[in-house]
């Protein structure tokens, strides 16, 4: 009796609290990272939302292809890598300036994934999904090859590329920096947010959903997937190349299946299939991989008087990706989607005057 | 000239029997409940490690080539059991979705990595048979340095090989396996626990990728440590992919293609060791674009 006064309770606060546009508080996202450097959180925790940023880039562009197009790619580091192999070329041999080398970069990405997506187009599912993670452990070990070595560098890659800000004093440049990529998320998210809205972005869905079906009502599919390829690896190796830019660094790990599987984890953590899903994955695995294992764990620790084992550097990945399994099972539709799925459902409830439990049942029937 | 002939010949042979092994466990459980499991090397990685592990300890006396053979089965029956646990916690829950299926093998082999650095450290500890062992003797044929141990492991690859294919074809558990690649509802109408029958499986392929581990590290000078699933997993999907997913006919001759494959780069271009990764997905990638669906692709086809 007592709970389900509560309970009432709580789900008409939630509902009137809540009871935002999605669209504002997206805004309003943005604007909070507007006023971060302001906060003096110190240059630390800039490279890290600047980071943050890079992933969100590249897993948005990663949901773009596999979450509303069904193409199921596992090799985006394929386009990561390219954007920034490109970068450092382009600076290793002609020495041209910052704002030259990230357009080459991102138009060469594009190629690569609309040359690429011809292929692709012949395989389907897991074949897909195997074939395109192939690529980039080819290119891995191309550049890593000694007798190409005086091209590509070998194991070390390409190192001191040009920063964005040379003129600026360190501070500055990362807060400039903070802003230029806060800048082009944006952009970037807008641009991929509104194609995946636009009646192309429709094609896409009907693509997933049905392939056959599209193709009977007189879609070219083919076209519509090598778009999809080319605007995904277009921003996958914008990515690419701003980390390039921002570590200074373009070396083979950039090719690696880390980096394949970076953007679909990223991904499921935020929900698959909603473009500000992955930016919302992107931000968690920054802040608790990052700052709350790296920095302020350690911290508290101190502070009592024990120290934390060595071996932390590693679990600190075993518990995110144990974090992602248990939300796989359990949530598989990630954690953004869930959220907004739990403020639809309260409102629902609050129109049929339902209450909580009813959320429950509701999840228990779409899950699969 | 004619040396490098007999070397691939030779070499490539048994290297192909051992990559057949490998691609084996991955077919089968995609062929059976069409889960593409990334977590294969993982499983051959654990395989590895579990037989070093079990070995320290000396069940028949350490050191004698009995107590090895006894770890070998050892590791394999207990990475089964760990398999087919995992298989029912991470994999089952989400079957039917293959990105989600896909997410979590991942998930499932980098907890694996992690958990191997942090008990074992970054270095590997050797996998390797007893010293004094006849396999560690070599022979010399056609003018050509083999390991003993080379040999056995080819052997006892295809004879796992031939043991799998008569657990399909002769027994009970295997006609249900092939019921339920064919339709997975009318199996069940029948009274197949496809639940049981998808963990039996799934263990059998991880005993069948810890085999391959133990005999593939022990006889050869494959990289070795927390990333040693990385190769084989590339590899044994390569073959999988070459061969068709699925089809137990295609894991032997893309095996096979593939072992002779990356033999021939290894003798013959220069620095070709540090490239021979390369090999089986470049081979791979020109097989998909002829053939899309593989050499002997078909979602249902287990009776071969």
């Amino acid at each position: 009796m007592v709970r389900s006064y509560f309970r009432r309770a709580y789900s008409s606060f939630t509902a009137h609290v809540f009871d935002i546009p999605p669209r504002f508080m997206a805004f309003l996202f943005f604007l909070l990272l507007l006023t971060v450097p302001a906060m003096q959180l110190g240059s630390y925790v800039l490279r890290l939302l600047i980071m943050a940023n890079i992933f969100a880039i590249f897993a948005v562009s990663w949901d773009l292809l596999v979450g509303r197009t069904g193409q199921i790619s596992l090799g985006h580091a394929l386009f990561f890598g390219i954007g920034g192999y490109t970068s450092g070329l382009l600076f290793q041999f002609f020495a041209l300036p910052i704002w030259v080398t990230i357009p080459a970069a991102v138009a060469i990405g594009a190629l690569a994934g609309f040359l690429i997506g011809f292929p692709c187009l012949r395989v389907k599912g897991p074949y897909l999904a195997l074939i395109t993670m192939a690529f980039p452990l080819i290119l891995s070990n191309l550049v890593k090859w000694s007798p190409l070595e005086p091209i590509f560098g070998g194991e070390l890659g390409f190192r001191s590329l040009p920063p964005f800000f040379p003129f600026l004093p360190f501070t500055q440049a990362i807060m400039a920096e903070y802003y230029l990529i806060l800048l082009l998320l944006f952009v970037s998210s807008i641009v991929i947010y509104k194609i995946a809205n636009s009646k192309t972005g429709i094609v896409f869905v009907s693509i997933l959903d049905d392939e056959v079906a599209s193709k009977a009502c007189g879609i070219n599919v083919t076209r519509y997937k090598i778009f999809a390829f080319t605007i995904s690896s277009f921003f996958a190796s914008l990515a690419g190349c701003l980390q390039a830019h921002i570590l200074k660094l373009a070396n083979p790990p950039m090719f690696s299946l880390d980096i394949s599987f970076l953007p679909v984890i990223l991904t499921f953590l935020g929900g698959i299939g909603t473009i500000y899903g992955p930016i919302v994955g992107s931000y968690i695995y920054v802040i608790l991989d990052r700052y709350i294992m790296s920095i302020l764990l350690p911290k508290a620790f101190e502070s009592v008087g024990w120290t934390l084992p060595r071996e932390f550097d590693f679990a600190k990945l075993l518990i995110f990706t144990l974090i992602v399994l248990v939300l796989i099972i359990k949530w598989p539709r990630g954690l953004a989607r869930f959220a907004t799925d739990e403020l639809q459902n309260l409102e629902e409830a609050r129109d049929l005057d339902e209450r909580g439990p009813r959320i429950w049942k509701r999840y228990k029937k779409t899950k699969h | 000239m004619l040396n490098d002939l007999i070397e691939i010949f030779l070499l490539g042979g048994l290297q192909s029997g051992m990559y057949s092994l490998l691609a084996l466990g991955f077919t089968l459980i995609y062929g059976i409940s069409g889960v593409v499991n990334l977590a294969h090397g993982s499983f051959y990685m654990l395989g590895a490690y579990m037989f070093v592990t079990l070995g320290a300890i000396g069940f028949l006396g350490a050191g004698t080539m009995l107590n090895a053979v006894f770890v070998l089965v050892l590791a394999a029956i207990v990475v089964g059991i760990i398999a087919s646990m995992i298989y029912r916690v991470t994999i089952h829950p989400v079957l039917g979705d293959e990105v989600a299926i896909m997410v979590a093998t991942v998930c499932i082999a980098l907890i694996m990595q992690q958990f191997v650095i942090i008990f074992y450290g970054v270095t590997f500890p050797r996998v390797a048979w007893p010293e004094d062992s006849i396999l560690m003797n070599t022979a010399n044929i056609l003018g050509v340095t083999i390991e003993y141990s080379y040999i056995a492991a080819f052997v006892v690859s295809l004879a796992l090989f031939g043991t799998l294919m008569l657990i399909i074809t002769k027994t009970k558990m295997g006609k249900a396996m092939r019921a339920v690649s064919q339709d997975v509802e009318a199996a069940m109408l029948m009274g197949i626990n496809t639940e049981r029958l998808y963990m039996l499986t799934m263990g059998l392929s991880a005993m069948l990728a810890t085999f391959a581990g133990i005999l593939i590290t022990s006889s050869t000078t494959k990289s070795a440590g927390a990333w040693m699933w990385l190769q084989p997993l590339a590899l044994s999907f390569a073959i999988v992919i070459l061969g068709g997913l699925g089809s137990i006919k295609g894991s032997l001759i893309g095996g096979f293609i593939l072992g002779y494959a990356e033999q021939t780069v290894k003798t013959t271009v220069p620095e070709g060791g540090a490239i021979v990764g390369v090999v089986p997905l470049i081979v791979m990638v020109l097989v998909l674009l002829l053939r899309p669906k593989g050499l002997f692709g078909k979602r249902v086809e287990l009776e071969e």
